[in-house]
């Protein structure tokens, strides 16, 4: 076929998810995919006898069947829920950081968490208790303004959330400062900062506090076969609908007609497809300076892109070992080892090659004891480099600084945890900001999409989402939309701008 | 609540109302220069991974009964750098077919930048005899790009290679040698190798006397003076093997068997082994069926025969299909492909599929044989 409803560019969660959206309601829908596989970052791959989880530590969003989370919601909805196995985490961290000398795991819910912040400051109960009451009106509030398509009435919200009125305008560090907690609980709840990679200066606190309360009242799950379980069952799902999927099938243009509306696209081999409707799961630093010809890019489209930051470069270190986790002493699922828990300097200093301040690692053995041969085990490294510092890198250096970086990470775990990995290593692979651009094609690496910045976080983006879009059947959803990085957003935004699509079809058919 | 940045009532509201119109105000104020095109990383990363580089031969020497040294050109002037031992695919069409094969480059990275790229090509089947007996210097072929994880890593693996080898499977290690001698990788390096006669040996063995590297030649059916006679035992290993050697296997899998007993014998740790693997070739059955092999590339639909006692890849290739393929062992996952419908066989050693591909019925088709009809969908190729 030469012609469909819409064209989904990037088979990554968000444009899996905006298929699947599309195809549900009746539509055609083709999905072109640059690599061999589904998923984007949300898949595995296997060395020797071990298969790694390529991105993901916890997910968060799915909840139980009996008290399910709005990322379960969503999958039901679009009729793949049933098709993943998940695993229930049990502990939300394990924090180790060496400045305040904090060495303490902390477990997912709402009362054993706020019990738990006792063990660090004798009021910690009472400090979360009215913390998450503050996290839970900020989260139904934003329902809210889900359900009522962002047009709330005024009266409701004065009357029922005052304190998300309130701290709209706050950053992290704001809000923390103005609730006035002793440093060692907003040390603690600062934890979770990487999964955003923007500073407390920077950071939205509506957004972060929605998120921590999310992951801490809620819990985490990982998909039982890694996250291409979740990608394979998407993609089952997309031909179930009658969906198409093409791999190995870069678009290189978005082609528009005289009117400047979207017509279709270019594949690399000169292949064209036509549609008015193209989703784009990629960078709009790509779709605007790259896919679209320049004519068809509006100069506010340039000005906005420009405005933005690229987040997170990604830099992960995949061990295979060759003892099991016990032997080895690892006993948590997830840890978070940092040299200080001030993420603004943390920040700064994962700017050049060399420091690595901060890393989220995953002992996958901890949550899913089979998921490698009995008497091995499986560790990740995440940290992330927060400028441009990998583009100067040669193809002569770059073996060699990759694994300087990822040495020092390896030692790093070992002088924070006491253990020993580097004489058990069977299988290592290391994922550089320039792999994570070899697979998804992101700028310079980045895998956080842009990053919250104070005055494009998430309250922002949402309610400017329109005004953010600038070509006609063009929309742009996924880890660089309006709900920003993460599995739970990036599927969410690409269902949203899918929704959107459903409506501008509509409104063409009237 | 405490918040309050302003004592004024309602202030904080205002300064949340506000912040649209200020993100409007800041994204005006932000100079419309043209978007970059090209990222530093992101030309890193298309140097190291450009998919399928043309190349041309530009020379073939005969270095021993039946093995060919074969020079590539890249078209462009440049092939990218890699990590000495990893292999290269060749394809392009021979005769009706349309075949890949993978090999290891036997040059080193500098040359490759520089260009340049060797192989050494034994005559074994269908795709060697097309190289080295029907292909002139002059020919065009595709190169996949440099892949595998079988090279050296200097935090997994200890700073002495005790490289053990037979027949062709001395090649990733030439290539080793290569790259210590010209700086790009640092290690040091012994070559076990086994081979029946001097005539059976495709390398100048004096090529491994440099620093850092050396060679041992194990001859089973010649005795010759600076060569070891008879095989590669206990014995032999036990004396190039220091506290700080890791074992690097290439050859056949018998080889792998042998070895692998001799350095259990000596307690050597397994994990501080790694073997090339080798590839997934035609299997012994009972009886050989046919089946009828249905396959999509994008929307195009071809219906082929498949034999029960060929990989689908095969099957594929023989119809002269264009189809992905990179190691042709199970490993890569390059061939990654759906299975619509059908029943398949893959061998417990060559199934390195993810456990989710298990699951929800996906296959590498150069490690999987029919035993159904079947059909499939799989990757376009698209050099």
């Amino acid at each position: 076929m030469d012609r469909y409803d819409v064209i989904v560019i990037g088979a990554g969660n968000g444009g899996l998810g905006a298929a699947c959206k599309v195809l549900n309601a009746g539509k055609t829908c083709l999905v072109c995919e640059k690599h061999n596989l589904p998923g984007g970052f949300a898949t595995s791959f296997v060395r020797g006898r071990f298969e790694f989880e390529a991105s993901l530590h916890e997910f968060n969003g799915i909840g139980t069947p009996e008290q399910p989370g709005s990322t379960r919601l969503l999958f039901e909805e679009l009729g793949i829920a049933d098709r993943i196995e998940w695993i229930q985490l049990k502990d939300a961290y394990h924090l180790i950081s060496e400045a305040e000398g904090y060495d303490y795991v902390m477990p997912f819910g709402w009362e054993a968490f706020a019990k738990a912040n006792n063990r660090i400051h004798p009021d910690g109960e009472k400090y979360i208790n009215e913390f998450f009451n503050l996290c839970r009106q900020i989260k139904e509030a934003m329902a809210y303004l889900s359900e009522c398509k962002g047009k709330p009435d005024p009266q409701v919200m004065m009357e029922k959330y005052p304190d998300y009125l309130a701290c709209g305008s706050y950053s992290v560090k704001e809000a923390f400062e103005a609730l006035g907690y002793p440093k060692e609980i907003v040390d603690n709840l600062n934890t979770y900062w990487c999964y955003l990679g923007a500073d407390a200066n920077n950071l939205s606190f509506l957004h972060y506090a929605n998120m921590i309360y999310s992951y801490f009242s809620m819990g985490a799950t990982i998909p039982k076969h890694r996250s291409h379980e979740l990608a394979l069952a998407f993609e089952e799902r997309i031909h179930e609908l009658g969906g198409d999927i093409w791999f190995n099938s870069e678009v290189v243009k978005i082609l528009t007609d005289e009117d400047g509306h979207v017509c279709g696209i270019r594949l690399r081999d000169g292949r064209e497809v036509q549609s008015r409707h193209v989703i784009a799961n990629c960078s709009p630093h790509i779709v605007y300076g790259k896919l679209l010809d320049s004519e068809a890019v509006p100069e506010r489209a340039i000005k906005l892109t420009n405005f933005r930051k690229l987040a997170g470069r990604g830099f992960t270190v995949f061990l295979g070992l060759s003892k099991s986790a016990e032997e080895l002493g690892l006993k948590d699922h997830n840890y978070f080892i940092y040299d200080t828990t001030d993420n603004v300097k943390q920040y700064e200093s994962m700017k050049s090659i060399g420091n690595t301040a901060a890393q989220a690692t995953v002992c996958l053995n901890n949550a899913d004891p089979d998921c490698s041969p009995e008497g091995t085990c499986i560790v990740y490294m995440t940290t992330l480099f927060t400028d441009d510092s990998w583009s100067s890198v040669d193809e002569e250096d770059y073996f060699k600084t990759k694994n300087k970086v990822a040495a020092s990470m390896i030692r790093r775990f070992e002088k924070a945890t006491g253990t020993n990995l580097h004489d058990h290593i069977e299988e290592i692979a290391i994922a550089s900001p320039e792999t994570y651009a070899r697979y998804c094609g992101h700028p310079q690496g980045t895998v956080y999409g842009y990053e919250s910045q104070y005055y494009d976080g998430l309250m922002n983006r949402i309610q400017m989402v329109e005004e953010d879009r600038f070509v006609p059947g063009l929309r742009i959803g996924g880890g660089y939309g309006e709900r920003l990085l993460g599995y739970p957003s990036s599927f969410k935004s690409g269902v949203n701008e899918a929704g959107r699509t459903l409506r501008d079809i509509e409104k063409e058919g009237r | 609540m405490a918040f309050k940045r302003s004592n004024v009532p309602g202030e904080d509201i205002k300064l949340a109302m506000g912040m649209t119109a200020k993100r409007r105000q800041l994204i005006d104020e932000t100079p419309a220069t043209p978007l970059v095109y090209e990222y530093g990383v992101n030309r890193l990363a298309k140097a190291l991974h450009p998919g399928y580089v043309k190349a041309l031969i530009a020379d073939k020497v005969s270095c021993s009964a039946d093995c060919w040294k074969i020079t590539l050109a890249s078209a462009g002037g440049v092939f990218p750098y890699f990590r000495a031992g990893q292999f290269i695919t060749l394809s392009c069409k021979a005769g009706e077919s349309f075949l890949s094969r993978p090999y290891s480059i036997i040059s080193s990275p500098k040359d490759a930048l520089a260009g340049k790229l060797e192989i050494m090509v034994q005559r074994k089947g269908l795709f060697s005899s097309f190289l080295i007996d029907e292909a002139p210097e002059g020919t065009e072929l595709w190169v996949g790009e440099p892949s595998g994880d079988f090279h050296h890593d200097d935090i997994r693996d200890r700073g002495h290679i005790l490289a053990i080898a037979g027949g062709s499977g001395v090649t990733p290690f030439l290539s080793m040698i290569k790259a210590v001698s010209e700086g790009s990788e640092k290690f040091r390096l012994t070559l076990v190798y086994g081979a029946r006669t001097r005539a059976h040996i495709p390398f100048d063995p004096d090529a491994f006397k440099c620093d850092g590297v050396d060679a041992v030649i194990v001859l089973s059916e010649e005795e010759a003076e600076g060569y070891r006679h008879g095989f590669i035992t206990a014995d032999l290993l036990s004396e190039y093997i220091d506290d700080d050697t890791s074992v690097f296997m290439c050859g056949p899998d018998a080889m792998y068997r042998f070895v692998r007993g001799e350095l259990q014998g000596l307690g050597f740790d397994p994990s501080r082994i790694r073997q090339e693997r080798n590839s997934v070739g035609d299997r012994k059955v009972d009886e050989i069926k046919h089946f009828n092999l249905i396959v999509h590339i994008r929307d195009a639909v071809y219906e082929l025969d498949a034999a029960n006692n060929e990989t689908l890849i095969t099957a594929l290739e023989r119809a002269g299909i264009p189809a992905v393929v990179r190691c042709r062992n199970g490993s890569c996952g390059f061939c990654h492909s759906r299975v619509l419908n059908g029943e398949y066989f893959i061998a417990a050693k060559d199934d390195f599929r993810r456990s989710a591909d298990k699951k929800f019925n996906y296959i590498h088709p150069c490690s999987t044989y029919p035993e159904s009809d079947i059909e499939i969908d799989i990757p376009i190729m698209n050099p």
